[in-house]
């Protein structure tokens, strides 16, 4: 099920209604059930794979405390099963194309099997959830838990089951065995970031992401239109994705959850440091502490911290597709990352403070951010060298125009983005609350605006939605 | 304690009704500044709202009555890119009509039939329909807003038959969508904000209306077809469906109203499944499912009197006739109609 349908929203208010009727015990079966529903609703067989993963984790850690001389054995278990489902539905016709195109450079003719099957939405998110668990119980800072039920709420949990943020398990499963209360006003802020991630999918996404699918259909892009269409592709997949976030964690909200933040306006990060902390914050968490941190972290020298940043950024590419155009764009933002520390010693700490250079950082590392995305979207590598090669010189006329156009059109479409970015950051400039209010305003003049901003967004919705419907970019991954 | 829980409460409701109540009562206020003019009913009401349509083309039917064609083609790309229709002229020794739709499904291939071929009275021998896997009994395939327009040029005012069919086969949450289209009259708010949004990006480069006009068209003939890059993911992504169900779906497509009306007519169809992109050394492999179903369509229109002829399989059509995903390259068309002919040259004598 998608969040963007009918389907969705007469679910939700079913499970909602039901949900606060009920004791705690059964409100946690109703989301284990309304759940596997929601990730079973147009392929059933996904269920297997994610109520596999469930039950190798519970017992895996079961295992660790209950024979901690085999912990390292049940952490094996835990991580060969999980990665190895990631693996096989993932990355098996990658791997099959990569040794079939090796064999055929040395003269073997091979035609390696390739394995039609879906790739089950979501497996990427839910495997490294699951993985959080057992590794926390295996290094002793979570316990095992008794109860199977609350893990598997815990795995599946719908609001964020498909595309995150990924949740630890130190973080969230206390929430699923506590008991829960409805807030009016937690469920008032929910209704809000649900009206804006709707609106940020099917008004700005959708609609920047067919300009971003016209350019990269083009076979011929000339410099002015490429970029037009890497811009758009950037605020595509924001918008798309901060979107999926924000109706994640307003419904959750709605049942007395709080999922943690996963995007920090990250078009403003002045380097590639600040950016990976304001861009999906709960993966690059993850894969600093379960690979960064373990792999020695910045422990050992600056050598052996530039391969850990490069290892971790590699796999980090890796995980968002089988592709190798994700492994590039993963490997540019690690080596992104190692030159500007090495930069950084260059410019004296008291100059990086000052605030006249926030506005040459922005923009530079936005120019820096589009590259990645450039490689990001690119799927074929001679693409890639063929958009990089291309020049602003000698384009005509009617291709400047044509860029132009496009980027004004995508600038168009994303400048309510831009507006809330630039809002939060200027508050946060003056060291004020995290979003200012300019005026006071009495309690329900704030509802009656917030009313009419929501209501807006809904006819905005109704009236400019694209007609072509894209899926959420991240579900691919 | 208890009244602050009132008070949020309180505005928890009113939030909500306000964000109900704000389109309910701007989009009157914007429909009223839009022309104001009603939209006539379309012809498929069980799926949209009304809406601006395309014009019938009812020059097709002129054109067919004057070609007289001996053989008459239907289909979307799958056929556009495999029929080279003067070589199979050649072959058959009659003019062959091509009346093919990219980007179309069957319900286009049902009123080009109906409105087309047989509403010009011509009598060809036979009526070629190009379709891949389950395409025929896929009533919705291609009919969502990004395609439906197509649609228009083929369609008379009113459809009732395949609306019945649309009617069968959409999900009853979708007429959420329909009494909303319908009671917001939100295609003629779309209709005056499209074109505003879509403007302003030109009116800040080119000032000139004039200039403007022909710059918008020159940009999008550079954004066409002719500049698009081989659209391999798109046609691959046209998979096997999961639930493959012949005799499920096959009261609920438009399969059984094209074969009726042919019938009547007296023309003969001949349904051509289009092999898949196969790969360098096998044809592209297809699930038992994919296999019962073909072999269930295939019984079922030769008992209705229509012929069925299926690509797959063949050793002459091989991965170096394949441009991207299910395409045929240009310089492959001429092989792929003389094999054609030689398959199907019982018929076509």
């Amino acid at each position: 099920m998608i969040f963007h349908s009918l389907d969705f929203i007469f679910f939700f208010v079913a499970v909602t209604a039901l949900y606060w009727t009920l004791p705690h015990r059964a409100q946690n079966i109703l989301l284990f059930i309304a759940s596997y529903f929601f990730y079973g609703f147009i392929h059933p067989w996904f269920l297997i794979l994610i109520a596999t993963s469930t039950v190798i984790d519970y017992c895996a850690a079961r295992g660790m405390e209950a024979y901690p001389q085999y912990r390292k054995r049940f952490l094996w278990l835990s991580v060969i099963s999980n990665f190895g489902m990631l693996g096989f539905f993932k990355y098996f016709n990658f791997f099959v194309e990569n040794v079939a195109a090796t064999l055929n450079v040395v003269g073997l003719a091979v035609d390696g099997p390739v394995l039609r099957i879906l790739l089950p939405v979501g497996i990427s998110f839910y495997t490294f959830q699951a993985m959080s668990y057992t590794i926390d119980v295996y290094r002793g800072e979570l316990r095992a838990r008794r109860s199977l039920l609350d893990l598997a709420v815990f795995i599946s949990f719908f609001p964020h089951l498909v595309a995150g943020p990924i949740q630890r398990a130190s973080y969230l499963l206390p929430q699923v065995e506590s008991r829960r209360r409805f807030v009016a006003e937690k469920a008032r802020s929910g209704f809000i970031l649900i009206c804006w991630g709707y609106f940020k999918k099917l008004v700005i996404a959708d609609n920047v992401g067919i300009i971003a699918n016209k350019v990269f259909a083009l076979a011929d892009p000339t410099f002015y239109i490429l970029w037009a269409g890497v811009f758009a592709f950037a605020i595509q997949i924001y918008a798309d994705f901060s979107a999926y976030t924000d109706i994640a964690r307003g419904t959750s909200r709605w049942l007395g959850f709080e999922l943690t933040e996963n995007f920090d306006h990250p078009y403003l990060a002045r380097s590639p440091a600040d950016f990976w902390r304001r861009w999906n914050i709960s993966l690059s968490t993850w894969f600093r502490d379960y690979v960064y941190i373990p792999l020695g972290g910045s422990r050992g020298g600056t050598w052996t911290w530039m391969r850990n940043v490069l290892i971790t950024f590699l796999l980090s590419g890796l995980w968002h597709g089988a592709s190798w155009n994700y492994v590039l764009w993963g490997f540019y933002h690690g080596v992104l990352l190692v030159l500007t520390r090495a930069g950084s010693f260059a410019v004296p700490p008291a100059r990086r403070a000052q605030s006249w250079i926030a506005v040459p950082q922005i923009a530079g590392m936005f120019v820096l951010t589009l590259v990645g995305w450039l490689l990001f979207r690119e799927t074929e590598l001679s693409g890639i060298v063929r958009a990089l090669r291309l020049s602003p010189l000698g384009v005509s006329e009617l291709d400047r125009q044509t860029g132009a156009y496009l980027f004004l059109l995508a600038f168009l479409y994303s400048i309510p983005l831009w507006m809330q970015s630039f809002w939060v950051e200027i508050g946060r400039a003056r060291q004020t609350a995290p979003i200012p209010e300019p005026i006071e305003l009495a309690p329900w003049s704030r509802m009656a605006l917030q009313g009419l901003a929501c209501g807006l967004a809904l006819a905005a919705i109704l009236v400019f939605r694209s007609r072509t419907s894209l899926d959420f970019i991240y579900f691919q991954f | 304690m208890a009244s602050s829980r009132a008070r949020a409460a309180t505005g928890l409701i009113t939030l909500i009704v306000l964000t109900l109540i704000v389109p309910v009562i701007i989009t009157p206020v914007i429909n009223r500044w839009t022309a104001g003019r009603s939209l006539p009913p379309t012809y498929l009401p069980a799926l949209e709202g009304p809406r601006e349509r395309g014009a019938f083309q009812s020059i097709r039917v002129t054109e067919l009555r004057y070609l007289q064609p001996g053989y008459v083609v239907i289909g979307d790309s799958m056929a556009g890119t495999r029929v080279d229709e003067r070589r199979l002229g050649e072959l058959a020794g009659t003019a062959i009509a091509p009346l093919l739709q990219p980007g179309s499904g069957s319900a286009f291939w049902y009123l080009a039939l109906k409105n087309w071929v047989i509403a010009s009275g011509i009598k060809p021998r036979m009526v070629f329909v190009f379709f891949r896997d389950t395409n025929l009994t896929d009533l919705m395939f291609r009919l969502d807003p990004q395609f439906r327009w197509s649609l228009d040029l083929t369609a008379l005012e009113r459809e009732e038959e395949l609306n019945a069919v649309v009617a069968r086969r959409i999900r009853p949450l979708h007429r959420v969508h329909v009494f909303l289209d319908r009671s917001m009259a939100v295609d003629a708010m779309r209709r005056r904000l499209e074109p505003a949004v879509a403007e302003w990006p030109a009116e800040r480069l080119i000032p000139s209306r004039r200039r403007r006009t022909e710059f918008m068209s020159l940009m999008n003939a550079r954004l066409g077809f002719d500049h698009l890059r081989p659209m391999t993911a798109a046609d691959i992504q046209f998979d096997d469906a999961p639930d493959i169900d012949f005799d499920g779906d096959v009261e609920d497509s438009v399969l059984p109203l094209m074969l009726r009306d042919a019938r009547q007519a007296g023309l003969t169809l001949c349904f051509v499944r289009v092999q898949r992109r196969p790969t360098a050394h096998r044809p592209p492999p297809q699930s038992r499912e994919l296999e019962t179903y073909v072999a269930t369509l295939r019984a079922y229109v030769t008992e209705r009197g229509a012929i069925f002829h299926d690509d797959t399989g063949d050793p002459v059509l091989t991965i170096d006739m394949y441009e991207d995903g299910d395409h045929l390259a240009r310089h492959a068309r001429r092989q792929y109609t003389e094999n054609l002919y030689n398959r199907l040259r019982p018929h076509f004598q």
